[in-house]
């Protein structure tokens, strides 16, 4: 222990190291999970080694376990876990995975943590600052108040905090998503550590802001020699950064190397099929658009017989106040995303995305659509008939002609219900047709068939069922009500990215078999190529660029639409 | 924890048996002699039977009038949580449905309720409507609905927001289907679990309204009103009056409160995985 | 803006219910008997007695109109002369009312400290044996009757014993124009009984809810994070486990010392404490309707001011609400 300590106290602080012996060794390492019902193995012989200056990817789908290597490093694990076998090696001295009080001295200091959630990590009591100052005194206390603010300053300016000075006493809630991930990872920096353990960094942010942070961290690693761990569901982040990748699998390891090699060549054919999964966006050359249908062509095109169009939308969002301070106006209006002027036409029979990060008033917009949220002002026409968006949905008829499709399975099924009786009363009071129970039984069990499902599905509630075979059937109950325009809200967002490919394309062809109409939310460009003839991209609640999906792709110069394709990852962009 | 259910379980059992077990009718003044009041545990009475606890001041045997209290006691707070229940579930699963001018109104009344002590409105209610076991119940349950109703909106309201209730909402359903197929079902468990706290409560406030003399008539003593009769004997050392319907009476309560805390980790699928 | 908004809401809230509150009460106190009355000797009074005393009362005049005459003096702070003692009502309760707050206040005293004492170290140490226990014990300290508890605290710290006196305030010292018992000895002891009476639920309540308090805060992933980044566990306790749950339990406790008031009902009838819980219990039972209401009124406004202290703390506590604009 004393050892340790002076061997850090010697330590230069950014100074980076040669190449040596693995600075971790994780030497097959098994856990479970004990619970009232029994053991479940969690992680079975995990091995793997981590250099100094390194960035470690370790991929994987929901329950394979790769949060598990992270919080085992850390000692974070819940008491329920029980290690079976294997070793945790870190800079040559063997760690219990469990214990608490023996990594305290190294926690922070040697290693330290970055969690998905932002808003979760930062006390919402304490000012950024007082929380970066505590911990750079805690990891060392020789430091005198003013030294550790100062440091506090430079690490909260290195991350890309602006005016550090200005906004050290402002509490988190005053930041931005991208900026609190960014003071997260100054508190994580403040001990110098040797490795960094980033748990899905960057999973809740957006794709711009997520581009940047990731650079930031690369940077870091560069200019300091920080070691990272990055635990990822997502192919395109580590193909931006990482250095090396374990892809995990139900908690075994199913293969490492270097991420060139997995990416160009990988061996497994699990790793092939999660890269064959990632969707790729396309740029076309420039001139080769279609058969050479200009812009302005596709246009007139959609202009000429349009099943619905939706002119002049706005919505304001009223700032939630309670009682008569909002009544008497008193106090600030928030600023709300609301949704401005916005108009799109659909053609008949085509499927047309909608592109826009959060708060671009995408998901309001397809709620105004279907009838579910009033809009402000604006109309929409569907084949002739004209509704007012001010008026609710179920007022003016425009509830029901339009279906949807929404995010999250989990909570789109009514939990009390089986399958069956969902769906037949989609069928008995959405298409309202054949009230006999004969032929309902019938219709919902083709739409089974048609979309992959067992039959025997039908019987069961929807707790039963895994997120892909939920998601199935949200599309079967608005398929099944036979609408001419469906809208569908990120259905592939909540998913694993081996299911979302499934779900994709089953969408287009069902779409396509029964001719119906359908708008496409998502924030993938990737996804939104591979759908749709025409997008929409939307920005604060307006539409800052449109066009056939070609077109906005290879030839739209619209800063932000450049902006949006820039931020994907490289790898997957061709 | 099974202790506590099957003591909770006895309890019930014994109030339904009373007249059957119980050595007196504490009700029939021709079994009740008087010059056998305040006699301590252990007496023989006059009428062939042991005076197990003692009798009270009017020469009622404790026993008896702990197991007839029970039955008023259970009775009282059994039908006024079942009615503020039913009450204040619709209530709350209506105001979070229909929201605007119906949520304001109803959640109105309840803010106004609940940011008052329930002794208090409590007693105002029996103030005003006066006394009598109906009265007790229905001041019961005005002190009770707005609990359950505060409940069930906070929890409707988060199931409203749920996508399965848009696509409810977009089959153009009826809205008494919408509401009791796809939002009561699945906004009335958490509530639904508070009911046995809510009748521990229950039980406590009626005994407390007992006790002040402003509960059930004291011709048919409740646990409350068996308390209360004995804490004038109190001062002078008779303590059985007192004591022993007291325990019954906290026994009873705390038995409640241990199988409703049991129910609501067991339903509870967050505490669970704790 | 956040503060201001917070403030406004409580104002119009409580404003609504100081009307329902004198509504209700001014017809239920009218429907329970005719206080003439307590005025007149019943089987003595002519009619004309009657009638006179009726008058006097101002019981002559449609209902409607009383409650107008009620709350017009209701704002002026006048709520009309006892039916019993003939001294202004709201002067009675005032008179009351620092026998109460001395009991309310010794009570919080002892519930608070040990309530959040318990509570921490239970929270800690979830699932272990000290825990465990903290729960049942709270769990049947909260199931014991109020009135109960207190008759046994007098059987077993009086009658049995005889340490403490068994009700009454004991000699009490002038001071601020009011009388306290706290401040003698012999007072302070009059004081320890009913203190306790109204404690200890109070402790029970206030520890449950620091321990789960606790365990809310520790599993959140800031707490997590901050064990990442190396803080010790007595650290984490003390800036950032403590100032989280401090929220919930200051709203507690405040709510819980208007709860005190009310309750002061129970435990000042049984320990003949000569404080407003006894007043209204006796000018209930005597009819006595000037009293009962203006005891009433006063214990909602207590409340209500109660409750606005404690929005108004929870915003200063509360970067999210403090600063929201």
């Amino acid at each position: 222990m004393t050892m340790e300590r002076a061997n850090t106290a010697k330590r230069l602080p950014f100074f980076p190291y040669p190449a040596q012996s693995p600075l971790l060794r994780v030497d097959k390492l098994s856990l479970r999970y004990v619970s009232r019902t029994g053991p479940t193995a969690i992680l079975s012989d995990v091995s793997f080694e981590l250099g100094r200056g390194e960035i470690l990817g370790v991929i994987g789908e929901s329950g394979a376990g790769k949060s598990t290597v992270g919080n085992a490093i850390l000692g974070l694990l819940a008491p329920e876990f029980e290690q079976t076998s294997g070793t945790i090696a870190f800079d040559g001295k063997v760690l219990d995975s469990m214990s608490v009080g023996e990594c305290e001295a190294l926690r922070g200091k040697r290693i330290s943590a970055i969690f998905q959630d932002h808003t979760a990590s930062l006390d919402p009591l304490m000012s950024i600052g007082a929380q970066v100052e505590e911990t750079c005194l805690v990891l060392d206390p020789s430091l005198s108040r003013g030294a550790a603010r100062a440091r506090a300053i430079d690490l909260l300016a290195r991350v890309g905090i602006p005016e550090p000075e200005r906004r050290y006493r402002s509490y988190p809630h005053q930041f931005s998503g991208g900026q609190r991930q960014r003071i997260v990872i100054a508190i994580a920096l403040a001990g110098s550590p040797d490795i960094i353990i980033a748990d899905e960094p960057t999973s809740a942010l957006d794709a711009t802001v997520q581009k940047q942070v990731l650079e930031l961290l690369r940077k870091l690693v560069d200019e300091t020699g920080v070691s990272v761990i990055l635990v990822t569901h997502d192919m395109g982040v580590v193909s931006e950064i990482t250095d090396r990748v374990l892809v995990m699998r139900k908690g075994h390891v199913v293969e490492a190397d270097d991420t060139a090699a997995i990416l160009d060549h990988p061996r497994h054919d699990y790793t092939k099929s999660l890269l064959a999964a990632v969707p790729r966006l396309r740029i076309p050359a420039k001139g080769e658009s279609g058969e050479g249908v200009a812009p302005s062509s596709g246009e007139t095109a959609t202009v000429e017989r349009p099943l619905l169009v939706a002119e002049a939308i706005s919505k304001e969002f009223m700032p939630q106040g309670f009682g008569l301070g909002s009544v008497l106006g008193i106090g600030q209006k928030r600023p709300g995303f609301g949704l401005r002027d916005v108009g799109i036409r659909l053609p008949r029979g085509t499927i047309t995305g909608i592109v826009g990060e959060s708060g671009s008033g995408k998901t309001t917009f397809g709620r105004i659509l279907a009838g579910l949220d009033t809009a402000h002002e604006g109309r929409i026409v569907i084949g002739g008939h004209s509704f007012e968006a001010a008026t609710s949905g179920r007022r003016s008829g425009l509830l029901g002609r339009v279906q949807m499709i929404f995010q999250d399975p989990s909570v789109s099924l009514n939990p009390r219900l089986t399958i069956a009786e969902t769906l037949e009363e989609s069928i008995r009071f959405g298409a309202r047709v054949g009230s006999g129970d004969r032929s309902a039984t019938e219709a919902a069990g083709a739409m089974m068939d048609r979309l992959g499902l067992a039959r025997s599905l039908l019987a069961r509630h929807p707790h039963q069922l895994s997120g892909g075979q939920k998601q199935r059937v949200c599309i079967a109950r608005a398929l099944l009500a036979n609408p001419e325009i469906i809208v569908a809200d990120e259905p592939t967002s909540a998913l694993d990215v081996s299911v979302q490919a499934e779900i994709v394309r089953l969408l287009k062809e069902t779409i396509s078999e029964k001719g119906m109409t359908m708008v496409f939310i998502s924030h993938d460009l990737a996804i939104v190529q591979a759908m749709c003839s025409a997008v929409y991209i939307f920005k604060n609640g307006r539409v800052e660029d449109f066009g056939p999906s070609d077109f906005i792709f290879s030839r739209s110069d619209n800063p932000y639409t450049r902006t949006l394709i820039a931020a994907r990852p490289e790898r997957f962009t061709c | 924890m099974t202790a506590s259910k099957v003591l909770l379980a006895s309890y019930i059992l014994v109030a339904i048996a009373a007249p059957l077990i119980a050595p007196q009718n504490p009700y029939d003044p021709l079994q009740i002699f008087g010059w056998e009041a305040s006699s301590p545990p252990g007496t023989m009475g006059s009428g062939g039977y042991l005076y197990l606890l003692g009798t009270d001041g009017l020469g009622r045997d404790i026993v008896s009038t702990i197991l007839y209290g029970l039955r008023i006691s259970l009775v009282v707070a059994i039908v006024s949580s079942a009615i503020a229940a039913l009450i204040g579930l619709t209530a709350g699963v209506s105001a979070a449905y229909f929201g605007k001018w119906v949520d304001a109104t109803i959640m109105r009344l309840v803010d106004l309720q609940l940011s008052l002590p329930t002794i208090l409105i409590a007693l105002i209610a029996i103030v005003t409507l006066g006394p009598g076991i109906d009265r007790i119940i229905l001041a019961l349950v005005i002190v009770q609905w707005a609990t359950y109703a505060r409940i069930a909106r906070g929890v409707a309201l988060s199931e409203v927001k749920k996508p399965y209730m848009d696509a409810a909402r977009l089959m153009r359903l009826p809205t008494s289907r919408v509401i009791f197929r796809h939002l009561l079902p699945n906004s009335i468990a958490p509530a639904i679990t508070l009911i046995p706290i809510e009748v521990g409560h229950a039980v406590a406030l009626e005994a407390t309204l007992s006790f002040l003399g402003l509960g059930v008539p004291i011709d048919k003593p409740s646990l409350g009103s068996a308390v209360a009769n004995g804490f004038q004997y109190l001062m002078t050392g008779q303590y059985w009056i007192s004591l022993f319907p007291g325990l019954a009476l906290f026994g009873l309560i705390a038995c409640i409160n241990l199988v409703g805390e049991d129910v609501r980790r067991n339903l509870d699928p967050r505490s669970q995985t704790r | 803006m956040g503060m201001i908004s917070v403030a406004f809401g409580r104002l119009s809230q409580a404003f609504l219910l100081l009307i329902a509150m004198s509504l209700i009460g001014f017809i239920g106190i009218h429907s329970v008997g005719n206080p003439v009355f307590n005025v007149v000797n019943i089987e003595t009074a002519t009619p004309e007695d009657i009638r006179l005393a009726t008058i006097a009362l101002g019981l002559d005049q449609p209902l409607w109109r009383q409650y107008l005459v009620f709350i017009g003096n209701v704002v002026s702070g006048n709520f009309g002369t006892s039916y019993i003692y003939h001294r202004p009502a709201f002067e009675l309760v005032m008179s009351k009312l620092p026998a109460t707050l001395e009991l309310a206040s010794i009570a919080m005293l002892i519930a608070a400290p040990l309530g959040i004492g318990f509570g921490l170290l239970a929270g800690r140490r979830s699932g272990t044996l000290f825990d465990r226990t903290l729960l049942k014990a709270s769990v049947s300290a909260l199931s014991i009757p109020s009135f109960w508890l207190a008759m046994m605290l007098i059987l077993v710290g009086a009658i049995l014993t005889g340490w403490f006196p068994s009700g009454g305030r004991g000699a009490t010292l002038h001071v601020l124009g009011a009388e306290w018992s706290f401040l003698t000895g012999n007072g302070l002891w009059h004081l320890v009984l009913p203190a306790l009476a109204l404690a200890i639920p109070n402790i029970a309540l206030i520890a449950r809810l620091s321990r789960s308090g606790t365990i809310e805060v520790e599993s959140q992933d800031f707490t997590r994070f901050c064990r990442a980044k190396g803080l010790s566990s007595r650290r984490i306790l003390l800036r950032h486990t403590l100032p989280n749950i401090s929220v919930p339990i200051v709203t507690i406790i405040g709510l819980q010392f208007g709860g005190m008031l009310a309750f002061a009902v129970v435990v000042e009838s049984i320990f003949s404490w000569p404080g407003i819980g006894k007043l209204l219990i006796d000018s209930i039972q005597l009819l006595d309707r000037p009293v009962v209401m203006a005891t009433l009124t006063f214990i909602a406004v207590a409340f209500v001011a109660l409750n606005a202290i404690v929005d108004l703390f929870y915003a200063v506590l509360d970067p999210r609400v403090r600063l929201s604009s």
